[in-house]
This record gives structure tokens, sequence and C-alpha cells, in this order.
């Protein structure tokens, strides 16, 4: 290589370096799935869309401690949750120890407006009496001590009742104040994360912190942390797959290098091979990033499994040099099937740029400008750079060996018929299943792990995940007040035994109009002191007791209703906050269900409810939702093969020729199905991403062995080229098809198999079968 | 009168072998409760039972009928004929603190009190008398002490003093039901209280 040459490779490797920096700075990524979904047709799939990992109980984080003396795990799970309540990862901590939630003092007035006990029988004559003689026999029994403070001033006791109200339902069994499980072997905390559950690295520096926190509060103790909840298992997958795949990679980066240097004998090429690769990912990340305001992990993740095809463009270049020939014009020779290829494929991404789905646009983008870009890298910079062969390859008598071999096989075009029905056969005798719609499969969680999942998850009594009712309004008034004309239903489901019980905002914060009636019922103060008066008569207390009571009543006549804003910073607005938000411009209140034992009660109560409450199955929706998303891009590639075929059709001219590139890797693609579908694989998202990947591959080989000519030198020259590429991709997939992580596997599976099949149909069908 | 502490020591386990009951043990109790809230002082009697199954039942009879069971952590109380309340008494460390004192009382169980209570035991020519004073601050402030004086082998009567000067009196059995309602010093004089140390305050009422 000469001295321009150097240059133009410094220049390059500058470039490249200089793109990385820029794109650092600038690509946001995120977890947010909601970029990865199609526009959410229907009220369930919208909430669905809208609430996906951030509904209060999915951010739940269970924890149990154990491995000590109950007392000890006491200790630790009260200084760990004084710990994990300053830390800004976390909104809720509990662990029992807290005093039921109470009515701040700066808001006890209020409590006139927030109970219910007035309701049916306003504060009348009969209500003060028998309040009284409640409280004197209350002040002779054992429980004297609780209320005694509470009495002038609450001689209905409406602190105690709403604290009883705001209740959660059920608790788990306490030691030394803290929860534990019914064996008393565990104790137990719930903390919620400020990050959604979808959001694994925010899950991830969630769980950094608390067990930091638990090694600070466990001191000398011998106690362990178990954590668990849906942000757990999306932090652990996450972790895991980083892991498999850094693993995997370093092996076939390994693989690569070895692969590389047998082939071409020369260490230059492993390095200038990586070249055009890296430009055409960089600057499909720099456009997409320039283009889009945050791009989604599974776009990038997807994104390079894609691009990965331009790892064998300069294995053309490579294979194709001749000596005495500079790489200039080898360069030009593979340049049309390389382009037909670039283009093609190119062409049919645009399918995915206006699917309306934000990540396949920015999938599809980051492709074709990553192959385009790739593309035209080893057509005019690569071959400025590259040395001169250290071999020709067709000088190679093993090559040559192998290829007088494989010219001779015969071409089994009986397989056009064969392999199509084949497939049919295996789709008729399994036709269920065929699509995985079940989202919890494609995040697969370890059993064990769901097992003490579940097991948490009753000994804590959180509500249900999978269900829950939705009221909608265009303020929050409206949607408190929705949420209270569902009361009288949910209560008669609880007695009913449909569910074990429920939880909304409302039940702790009533709608205005519910506070102004409730203030319009309470007596004057004249009248209050004249019911006193009358009640403490026959009472052993004295009416000018309850000054207090009367001073507080009147308070409350002339309250403004309390409103959420209200509730900032107090312990209410860590129940209220997760339960009733606004969206977009329109509020949402969620009905938490615990214990549902007859979810088609809770649909028909939704249903029979007002249009703006919804009955939400989670699990349901989302299937829809996958359902509708795979069609949706099951659409687009339809689209994108069409286009594909009239580029191709462009590119070549003649139908016999067309059909001799198309048939591999239609035929591949119906044998992938088959074979995934005959060992009873349900597909799913990355199976169609992986099939999309395979086609391009096969795609590529077919235009390659096309365009071979009858030179048996440069026959040999692309046969060479085309088992670098498949060996190599193999080499690649394969490993991947050993992982332990399902969508890793479902990956590495698919394209091996696709490799295997284009690249022996490419070989058979349409190489041009030469005389002997 | 001598408290030292061994003697007081192996006086309390002598004591506590004396009152040592096999569950279930029932005994009627008067009470009276006086407070500076209330304008005349409260009465009620009734029967108090703790249960081989480790339940401590406090029935009122008269004037109206009122059960509190204690069962574990779970205080229930039933009045009449309303709805029965719950409590738990991990949020109500001073009812845990005084059922517990009862309980023991009860069943002849001392040492489980001391956990509690400070412990003294006062032996005089005819009964005897144990001042409980709580060890937690908090509580100390909600309640000052509790005194109970018996002779021999039974308990008859628990005073419980509040800082404030209010003050509840449980007569155990043997008490004659009387409708009239006794002044607090005569109460004072039959629990022993007089023969004690000085009084934290006059009572209020």
């Amino acid at each position: 290589m000469n001295r321009r040459g150097w240059l133009l490779l410094a220049a390059w490797c500058v470039l490249l370096a200089v793109g990385v920096a820029w794109i650092q700075s600038r690509l946001h990524v995120s977890a947010d799935l909601r970029l990865f979904m199609p526009k959410p047709r229907g009220e369930q799939q919208r909430l669905l869309v809208q609430n996906i990992g951030e509904s209060p109980a999915s951010r739940l984080l269970l924890v149990a401690l154990d491995g000590d003396q109950p007392p000890v795990l006491a200790g630790i799970s009260k200084s760990l949750t004084l710990a994990l309540a300053s830390r800004p990862e976390f909104g809720l901590v509990a662990n029992g120890a807290q005093a039921p939630v109470a009515i701040p003092e700066t808001l006890l007035p209020y409590r006139y407006l927030l109970t219910d006990s007035f309701d049916l029988h306003s504060l009348d004559a009969r209500t003060v009496e028998s309040a009284l003689a409640d409280r004197a026999a209350d002040m002779a029994s054992p429980a004297s001590t609780l209320i005694e403070a509470w009495v002038p001033r609450d001689p209905t006791l409406e602190v105690l009742h709403l604290a009883d109200r705001w209740q959660p339902r059920a608790e788990p069994r306490r030691i030394d104040d803290a929860w534990f499980t019914a064996d008393g072997r565990r104790a137990l905390l719930l903390v919620e994360t400020r990050a959604a559950a979808f959001d694994p690295d925010g899950q991830t520096t969630a769980l950094h912190a608390l067990r930091a926190e638990f090694e600070r509060a466990r001191g000398a103790s011998a106690a362990r942390l178990t954590a668990s909840g849906s942000g757990y298992f999306s932090s652990v997958i996450k972790q895991r797959t980083q892991a498999e795949a850094g693993w995997f990679g370093g092996i076939a980066t390994a693989g690569m290098i070895l692969l590389l240097w047998f082939a071409y004998r020369h260490a230059g090429f492993t390095l200038l091979g990586a070249l055009p690769l890296a430009s055409g990912a960089l600057a499909g990340l720099a456009v997409v990033s320039w283009l889009f305001e945050s791009v989604h992990g599974i776009t990038l993740a997807f994104g390079f499994t894609l691009i990965g095809v331009a790892q064998d463009y300069p294995m053309h270049l490579f294979s194709h040099l001749r000596h005495g020939e500079s790489a200039l014009v080898t360069a030009r020779r593979v340049w049309p099937p390389l382009a037909t290829g670039v283009a093609s494929t190119c062409v049919a991404y645009l399918a995915f740029l206006i699917s309306g789905v934000t990540g396949l646009a920015q999938l599809a983008c980051l492709t074709a400008c990553g192959l385009i870009v790739a593309g035209l890298t080893t057509r005019y910079l690569l071959p400025r750079v590259t040395p001169p062969a250290a071999h020709d390859p067709a000088d190679s008598k093993l090559l040559a060996r192998i290829n007088d071999r494989l010219s001779r096989l015969p071409r089994p075009f009986a397989l056009l018929l064969v392999i199509p029905l084949a497939a049919a056969l295996v789709f008729w005798l399994r036709p269920e299943g065929f699509w995985q719609n079940d989202l919890s499969k494609l995040t697969p969680v370890p059993p064990a792990l769901l097992r003490q999942d579940l097991a948490l998850r009753h000994e804590l009594a959180t509500p249900d995940l999978r269900y829950l009712l939705v009221a909608s309004g265009a303020d929050a008034q409206e949607v408190l007040a929705r949420l209270e004309s569902l009361d009288d239903s949910l209560a008669q489901a609880v007695n009913r035994g449909a569910i074990g019980a429920y939880d909304h905002a409302a039940r702790y914060l009533p709608s205005d109009a519910r506070q102004r009636a409730r203030q319009a019922k309470l007596p004057d103060t004249a009248e209050l002191e004249r019911l006193l008066h009358v009640a403490a008569e026959s009472s052993p207390f004295d009416a000018q007791l309850f000054a207090p009571f009367v001073a507080d009543i009147a308070r409350a006549r002339e309250l403004r209703p309390l409103s959420p804003a209200d509730l900032a910073a107090t312990p209410l607005s860590l129940r209220i906050d997760s339960a009733l938000f606004d969206r977009g411009g329109r509020w949402y209140g969620l009905v938490s269900l615990f214990d549902v034992h007859d979810p088609g009660a809770m649909a028909a109560l939704g249903n029979a409810a007002s249009p703006f409450v919804t009955f939400l199955d989670l699990k349901d929706a989302s299937e829809q939702l996958v359902a509708a998303h795979r069609s949706h891009i099951l659409l687009c590639l339809d689209v994108s093969a069409l286009l594909l075929v009239v580029v191709i059709g462009f590119a070549l001219r003649r139908v016999s020729r067309v059909l001799r590139v198309l048939a591999p890797m239609v035929l591949t693609t119906l044998v992938i199905l088959a074979v995934l579908r005959a060992s009873g694989v349900s597909l799913n998202l990355f199976h169609l991403i992986s099939l999309v990947l395979a086609a391009g591959l096969g795609l590529d080989y077919a235009l390659f062995f096309e365009h071979a000519s009858d030179d048996p030198a440069e026959q040999r020259r692309t046969l060479h080229a085309l088992l670098v590429c498949a060996l190599s991709t193999l080499l690649v997939f394969a490993l991947l098809a050993f992982s332990t992580v399902p969508v890793l596997a479902a990956i590495g599976i698919t394209v091996s198999l696709g490799v295997v099949s284009n690249f022996v149909l490419a070989l058979l069908l349409t190489r041009e079968r030469v005389a002997a | 009168m001598l408290t030292s502490t061994a003697a007081s020591s192996r006086a309390l386990d002598e004591l506590e072998r004396a009152l040592r009951r096999t569950p279930p043990v029932t005994t009627g109790f008067v009470e009276y409760r006086f407070s500076h809230l209330l304008k005349k002082p409260l009465h009620v009697s009734g029967s108090l039972e703790y249960r081989a199954d480790g339940v401590l039942a406090r029935q009122v009879e008269v004037p109206y009928r009122e059960l509190t069971e204690v069962s574990g952590d779970q205080v229930r109380i039933e009045r009449a004929d309303r709805p029965a309340r719950t409590l738990s008494l991990q949020r109500a460390p001073q009812l845990r603190v005084m059922l517990g004192s009862f309980r023991a009382l009860l069943e002849g169980r001392l040492a489980p009190l001391s956990q509690d209570f400070e412990v003294t035991l006062t032996e005089g020519d005819s009964h005897w008398t144990l001042t409980l004073v709580p060890r937690d601050a908090r509580l100390l402030k909600a309640l000052a002490r509790i005194q109970v004086s018996g002779s021999a082998d039974r308990p008859d009567c628990i005073a419980a003093l509040e800082p404030d000067g209010d003050a509840a009196f449980t007569l155990l059995e043997s008490v004659p039901a009387t409708t009239a309602q006794p002044a607090r010093a005569t109460l004072e004089h039959r629990c022993h209280l007089d023969a004690i140390a000085p009084r934290a305050q006059t009572p209020a009422s």
C-alpha cells in the first residue's frame, strides 16, 4: 500500500473515532417499550400502552430478608426502611412499622369532608348521643388509653375511622413491628421504585442501591436479601443477556479472526474487513440519532443484527482479488451483485419506514443507512487501502477440487415443489400455537424465580398484576367522581366473593362534589352546641369538654375541598399519585383489585359502568397487542417482499434469472418455518426479524452465484467468498443458538438454519451447471 | 417492710409460686375509672377470664354488655349490638403492656412482667403490693405505674395510675358489688396506695 493509502486509512479511522464520539454525546437510548408498539386500537390497548410497566403494582419490588433470628431481621428491616425512604430511587417503602396512614395534623379539620360516617346518618341528635355513650364506655374499657386524648376534639373518632378505612386490607404477620412471612422466618418489605418496570437500567440502579443499603443495615448479621418483582426480572434478564452476549461475542470474534486468517493469510485483511461494517453501523446510528429523539434498545439490537449482512461485503472484495489486478478493478467487478443486494434490501426496508411504528421506522432507517454506507465504503474506500492479495483463491487446489465436485452435483429442481409441499404438510399437522402471543414468554424468567415471586406476592397481599379497572376523565375531579360511582358495585363484588378487596384514589380523597355535599350537611355551631348540650345531660361528660370538636366542625364548614395538590408531601400522596394521574392531558384513575376470583364478573362490572370505565386484563390486552403488532409487521414484510422482487426484476431483467435468485431465499424461509413448527416452536417477533436477516443473506448468496461467470477461476473465487461469508455468519449465530436466553437462542437457531439452507439451495439451484 | 433486691427476687419467686394457676382462670371484677374528662367516675363490673387457649377475655355485664377478647396480637371489642371492632396490639403498645400485666397476674406468671416493667414487691403483715413502673419512656407518659395488691395467693386490686392523676381501680373477685359509688380515697385505701410512697399528684376528681 502506498503513502496515499496509509493516509486515507488513517483519515478513515479518525473519522470513525469522531463518529463514535459524536454519537456518544447525542444518542439517547430509551428502554420505553412504547416506542416499539403500533398505534393501539381500542381503549384497552391504549390503556395498556399507556400504563405498561407503570402501574403501581408493577413498580413494586418485593423484598425478603432471612438467615438470622427474627428480632435481628426486624431490626435490619427497620434501618433498611429508613435508609431507603431517603433515597431518590424509591417512592413508598413499607415494612409494617409505619403507623396506619394517618391524616396529617395540618389536614385534621378536613376529616369531616373525607369521612363517610355521616353519609347515611347525618351528625344529628341521635348520632351525637350515641357517640357520647360509646366514648363513655370506651373510657371504662382497656382501650381508654388509646382514645382518651381524642375524646374532646373528635368524639365520633373520625381519625380512627379514617385510619381504619385507609388500612391495607390484608397484612402480613408482624414481629417486632416488622412484616414477616407466616412462618416467621423471613422479614418482608415492599419497595416502590421510581423507575418503570420495563426500564432495566433504572431497575438495576435501584437494586444496587437496595443492596448497598442492605449491606450497611446488616452490619455483622448473616442475613440475606432476596428481591423479586417485575422490575427485578427485567434487570436480571438484561444482565444475563448482556453477560451471554459478551461471552459469545468474545468467542465469535476469536473464531472470525482465525477464519479470516485461514482464508486470506493476511492479518491486515482481518482488520480491514471490519471497517465497512463499523462505518455502516456508525452511519446508521448517526442518522437515527439525528432524526429521532431517542432510539429504543431493541432497535439497536435488531439493527446491529440486520447490519451484520454487511460483514460479507469485504469478503466478496477480498476473495475476488487477482494477482496483479488493482483492488479498484476487483471492486468494480463485484459491484453489480453487491449493489443489487444492497439496493433491493434497502428498498425492502422502505416498507418499515412507513409502518407508523417508531421503533420499526428507526430499525429500517438504521439498517438501510448502515448497509448503504457499508456497501459504498466497500466499493470506493476499502479498495484504496487494500494491500495486494497474499494468494489468489483461484490457485487453491483444494478449492478447485471442491468446486469440481459441487459443479457435478445434480440440480434438484424437484425441491421447488417438495419443500413447499413438506412445509404445507407441517403447518397442516401442527396448526395450533403458530404464533407466540404471551409477552411473558418473550422475557422468560427462570421458573424458580417465578415461584418465589408468587409466594412473596401471596405473603404480602399485593394487588393483582393482571386485572385492573381504569376510569378516565377530562380532569381529576371527573375521574374521582367516576371512581366513587363504582364503589357500590365494587362493594357488592367483594360481598359476592368476586374479589377480595379493592383500592382506588377516591377512597382517600373524595371528589369536590362529595366533599361539598358533606360540608353542607354539617350542623352550624349553635345547632351543634345545642345537640351536645342535650346529649351531655345523660352522659358522664360535660358539654364544655367538646369545644375543640365544635371548633373543628365550624372550620370544616368553611374549608375549600381538599384537592390532589393539597396532599403533596403528605403520606397520602404516596397512595394517590400512582393511582390518579394525567397522561397527555387526560386523567386516569386505577382501581387495584386484590384476590380476583371471578374476572368475568369484574369485566361485566366494568362494562356495566360508564363508558369511561374499562376493565383491563393486562395479559389479554398485551396478547392482542402483540398479535396486532405482528400482523402489522407481516404486512410490512409483504410489501417489502414485493418491493424486493421489483428491484431484483429491474436489476436482472430476465424472469429466469429473477426466479433463480429468489428461489433459495423463498424456499429457505419455508424450510426454517417448517423446521421450527415441526419442533413445536411458536414464532415470535425475534424469529421474524431473524427470518428477514436470513432472507437478506440468501439473496446475497444467490446474487453472487448467479453473477459468477463461466470462467472457472472466477467461479472458484466466488465460491471462496461465499464459503467465508457463510462460515463466518454460521459461526456467530450457531454460538448464539446455544444461549440460555431464549431470545438470543431463537435468533441464533433461525439464522443458522437460514445460512445453511440458503447456501445449499443457492449452490444447487442458482449456480449454473458447468459442463464438465 | 424490706425490699432489698435479692430478698425481693426470692420473695417474688415465692409470690409467683403462690399465684400460679392453670388456665382457665375466671374471676369477677369491678372497675372504677377516674378521669379529668368525666363529670363523675365510671363504674363497670363483670368477669375476667384467662382461657386455656391463651385468650384473655374481659366481659362487662353491668351497666352494659361488652366483651373484650385478646388473642395473640389482636384485640376484639364487641359492645352490645354494635359490630365488633378489632385492633392490633402492635399498633397500641400501651394497651399491649397493660393487658399483658392482667394476663400475667391471672395466670400467676410474673417473670414476663419484668420485660416491660420495673417490678418491685413490698410485703406488709397481711398483704403484699407489686409496683410495676413501665420501662418505656413513651409509655411512661401515659401510665405512671400499675400497682397490684393482694393477700396470700390472691391479688385483689389492680390500680393503674396515669401521670395526669387519672386512675383506674380494678377490684377482683371477693368484692361485694356495691351500687354506691365509693370515694377515691376509699379505693386508694383498699388498694393500699396510701401505704406506699408519695402519690405523684393530687387526684383530679
